[in-house]
């Protein structure tokens, strides 16, 4: 999202600058040239004409409406969403602060996850607030492998110095076939 | 292109500089090391956020309009409705310089909103005063490149990454590391403030230097499948 908002926000903001110099152009020719029917850059004599024949019930005003309500609506989630999602370590002094990304923390939990006995494979997604594992057994493994992965996960968060420790949920799920 | 300078607590300049007379609140310095972990977009996502709520607001207002909530007789009238336009012709001269003032506004913070988005983020370099007649500047890339030399040889750090970032009055350094798999995070980030940071604050002068440390793991290396 921040990506996105990083393309957004330059384009947004030509585009508010064009419409402004372009209004203004307008608005100065319209005054020197008081007899021209046409506009200089854009034909706003014609756009004017329109405005002047639709009502505010007539076919494309409600969907232009609706249409405008969901880009600002849309624009508004992107706006949200572009927060920082970083997960926070404890730093040896006040003037540091240590962050890293939720997929480096997803990739150390998978490493020690796979690394386990019995476990085929797995997939981790992480936030500062929750570490899911999903992992699959091959079917002969023991019964107590949920809790050997999660003691695992609990080890490794343990050994970080996270400013918040997050909830760790296992999903096991067995292979079928052979080993 | 020279090589950047070692950072040794000899090389340390005079401790009355400008910089090193007296350290900041530890809360301006945490709020100062937080801020410097990534180029804030925060002015960018205000601004698209304000422009979302204006549209969303404009776009229900005229669909509620449109479908008669309003009453019919206001859906029924034009969009450009006349009563508008006579009031705006019997104001000519007003009328036109409004409009260009609004252009104009609409125009300079369409640029500066652009400007600032793409603007490079700042490399402030250090001003370190040397004396009564001295004044001595380490530039940006030279502070930095030493702090990630030092940094890429802890153990357990595979390479390491620094910017100084900020305002020249206040910087703040943007140190990125690449750990190892197998790194102790606590050990490396002790000694990471001990080691580097602490000689780099001597030997720079500065009675305070926020620092942002971003970790990363190393690209791991492949190990054989078949023995």
């Amino acid at each position: 999202m921040r990506v996105l908002l990083r393309i957004l926000a330059p384009l947004l903001g030509l585009a508010l600058a064009a419409a402004g110099v372009l209004f203004v152009i307008e608005v100065v020719a319209a005054w020197v040239r008081p007899d021209a029917t046409t506009g200089l850059v854009v034909p706003w004599p014609d756009w004017r004409a329109t405005l002047e024949s639709l009502t505010w019930a007539d076919t494309p005003v409600p969907a232009i409406a609706i249409t405008v309500a969901v880009v600002g609506l849309l624009l508004v989630l992107i706006g949200i969403a572009a927060r920082r999602s970083d997960v926070h370590f404890d730093a040896p002094s006040p003037e540091i602060a240590v962050t890293t990304a939720p997929r480096v923390l997803a990739r150390l939990v998978g490493t020690r996850v796979r690394a386990t006995d019995d476990v085929a494979s797995a997939t981790v997604t992480a936030s500062a607030r929750k570490v899911s594992v999903s992992a699959q057994s091959w079917n002969d493994s023991t019964p107590e492998l949920r809790s050997t992965v999660t003691s695992r996960v609990d080890d490794l968060l343990a050994e970080l110095p996270l400013r918040r420790r997050p909830r760790v949920s296992v999903s096991l799920q067995e292979r079928k076939g052979p080993r | 292109m020279t090589a950047p300078p070692s950072l040794t607590k000899d090389a340390a300049p005079t401790r009355d500089g400008a910089q090193a007379k007296t350290a900041p609140a530890p809360a301006k310095l945490r709020r100062r090391s937080r801020s410097a972990v990534a180029r804030s977009a925060g002015g960018d996502r205000w601004t698209i956020v304000i422009v979302g709520l204006v549209l969303l607001a404009a776009g229900v207002l005229v669909a509620l309009l449109s479908y008669g909530i309003f009453g019919s007789a206001r859906a029924g009238r034009p969009l450009l409705d006349p009563m508008i336009v006579d009031t705006l012709r019997s104001q000519p001269l007003v009328s036109r310089i409004v409009a260009i003032v609004v252009g104009v506004v609409l125009a300079l913070l369409g640029l500066i909103w652009a400007s600032n988005s793409v603007r490079p983020e700042r490399r402030p370099d250090l001003l370190i005063d040397g004396g009564p007649d001295t004044s001595i500047v380490v530039s940006s890339a030279a502070a930095a490149d030493a702090v990630a030399t030092q940094a890429g040889g802890l153990p357990g750090v595979g390479r390491a990454r620094a910017r100084l970032v900020g305002e020249e009055s206040a910087p703040a350094l943007r140190v990125t590391l690449w750990l190892a798999d197998d790194a102790d995070v606590r050990d490396v980030l002790r000694r990471l403030d001990s080691d580097v940071l602490t000689t780099a604050r001597e030997s720079l002068g500065l009675s305070a230097l926020p620092v942002a440390v971003r970790l990363e793991l190393d690209r791991s290396q492949p190990t054989a499948r078949v023995a």
